[in-house]
């Protein structure tokens, strides 16, 4: 009956990846959805400087 | 308006008439030939190029004759992809600097003929290519088995595909801002199929394979080149509308 | 910029708590597997992020085509979401088959039919996103793409039986072994548990991010435009 091999360390690393990797993702979605809100808002208060100017 | 000016259609002037799908190809055809034939710069290129990366594969992979009979269906498929790609590439940019893209677009031509011309060229400067490296391979490592036809089919049938999603992505990649750079990275691996399954195929051929081994890859080449070809045939209009 | 909707609120949840079940169900729940280990458990995620992957792949084919008739944008944005998330969990796919390969086939990489057409599939995202970065305009992008998501849609099942052609040591857990299949095993019924329930935990984390990848689609898409209105 042969022994059951240790190999838990590769299930840990994979497991770690698998959430780094999901974790960066949802965290690039959010930090680009903040980014976006910031242009907009910097854009729409162009448009009314722009507006008022004329 | 009176309908007494109306003239019979068979007074219309030939030249206003509409050509037809097969002439439009052929012009185009005709027009890339002619062109190439002039300056012979894209073909001098594709040869200079092929040979250069076969002697890079000579020392690279320090071949015996062993090693080399399994390898050489593989290092001929790398030399035409790339070669190919150099042919692509010149291919369209030429049409797009010149202008020639757009008259083209403005005659009244079914775009896919468009499609079908530039590809018909393209297909004849790879097979050129090829009808010269390859005999010099076979001289240059005594490689006679090269010569026969379903090795030189399988060649074709591999042109083909490969010539047919390029000339696409060419369209596509002329038009972006990368350009030239853009091509391979977009038609590398969706022409994977035809380099794995050409090779497979062609080097089965070279090493005493079975018959059955052979007919699936070939098999999957021949499913491949129906299906891009009429894929391409129907998108082409996508890739050049304004 | 629209509110987020309440049933993509409940679903962020949803997906956190499917999220934790299938982890507690591969990591704590199902048994060890005799011959690998533990190591083995990583393949209940594998094969989950591999199906979403495939996914992502097929509906971006799908909403290529549907752009390419309609000419409606909102096709272009859910083909871009598609696209980005199944990357995202194609690359968590080829990493784990990586891990596991390792201790059991005693290699970091096999050129096997599954796993290379993995690796093929995921330059031909990367490419697509190299396509979309050369061009300005929003509707040649968009064009450009789908033509491109169709192209590779039609050619990763060919690239597949192409493969296939060669020999493989890929195991196959459902079905027949093929002779040279190391690292096979066969599943209990606990093991299915896992199996299965991690397949949807998947489909419902990917549902949840391509929504949220859309909404980010249409600020983006809002924000270009108002830009070129200003430059005007």
């Amino acid at each position: 009956m042969e022994i059951t091999p240790d190999t838990s360390g590769y299930m840990i690393a994979g497991y770690i990846i698998t959430f780094l990797t999901m974790g960066i993702y949802v965290f690039s979605i959010y930090q680009r959805n903040k980014n976006l809100k910031q242009d907009l808002e910097t854009l729409k208060s162009l448009g009314t400087k722009k507006t008022k100017k004329k | 308006m009176s309908s007494a000016f109306r003239l019979p259609p068979s007074a219309a002037p030939r030249f206003l008439a509409k050509p037809t799908f097969f002439k439009a190809t052929m012009a185009i055809v005709q027009k890339d030939l002619a062109a190439e034939f002039r300056s012979r710069e894209l073909l001098s290129a594709m040869l200079v190029f092929s040979m250069l990366v076969i002697l890079i594969f000579n020392f690279a992979l320090e071949l015996d004759i062993k090693v080399r009979q399994s390898v050489t269906a593989g290092v001929l498929w790398t030399t035409f992809a790339f070669a190919g790609t150099l042919g692509l590439n010149r291919s369209m940019a030429v049409e797009k600097d010149r202008g020639c893209l757009d008259g083209l677009l403005l005659a009244p031509v079914d775009r896919s003929a468009i499609f079908f011309g530039k590809a018909i060229s393209n297909l004849a400067f790879m097979l050129i290519v090829e009808a010269i490296v390859l005999p010099l391979y076979a001289l240059l490592y005594n490689e006679v088995r090269i010569f026969q036809p379903a090795f030189l089919g399988v060649i074709l049938l591999g042109s083909i595909g490969y010539i047919a999603v390029g000339t696409l992505l060419s369209a596509m990649s002329v038009q972006t801002r990368t350009r030239d750079v853009l091509l391979p990275i977009l038609l590398f691996p969706v022409a994977i199929p035809v380099l794995l399954a050409s090779v497979k195929a062609s080097g089965g051929l070279l090493n005493n394979a079975t018959f059955a081994e052979i007919l699936a890859p070939l098999n999957l080449l021949i499913v491949y080149d129906i299906v891009f070809i009429a894929v391409a045939f129907m998108v082409f209009d996508f890739v050049v509308e304004e | 910029m629209q509110s987020k909707p309440i049933v993509l609120s409940i679903l962020d949840v949803v997906s956190i708590i499917v999220l934790g079940v299938a982890a507690y169900l591969a990591l704590v729940f199902a048994p060890t597997e005799l011959v690998m280990g533990d190591v083995q458990r990583v393949f209940y995620f594998h094969v989950g992020t591999a199906w979403v992957g495939l996914l992502g792949f097929i509906l971006a084919a799908i909403a290529g085509i549907a752009y390419l008739a309609t000419k409606d944008m909102k096709w272009d944005r859910f083909e871009v979401a598609a696209v980005e998330v199944s990357t995202m969990f194609f690359f968590i796919t080829i990493v784990l088959g990586s891990i596991w390969a390792r201790p059991v086939w005693n290699t970091w990489w096999t050129w096997d039919p599954r796993l290379t057409t993995a690796a093929v599939t995921e330059l031909i995202y990367i490419a697509y996103f190299m396509l979309r970065q050369g061009i300005e305009d929003p509707e040649k992008r968009a064009r450009f793409g789908a033509v491109y998501t169709l192209l590779g849609g039609l050619s990763a099942p060919i690239t597949f039986m192409v493969i296939r052609l060669f020999r493989t040591i890929h195991p196959v857990v459902i079905g027949s072994q093929s002779a040279e299949a190391e690292g096979g095993f066969s599943m209990t019924t606990d093991m299915r548990a896992a199996f299965f329930f991690s397949l949807f935990a998947f489909t419902i984390i990917f549902i949840d991010l391509i929504w949220h990848r859309i909404r980010l689609g249409r600020l983006q898409d809002k924000v270009e435009e108002l830009k070129l209105n200003l430059s005007l």
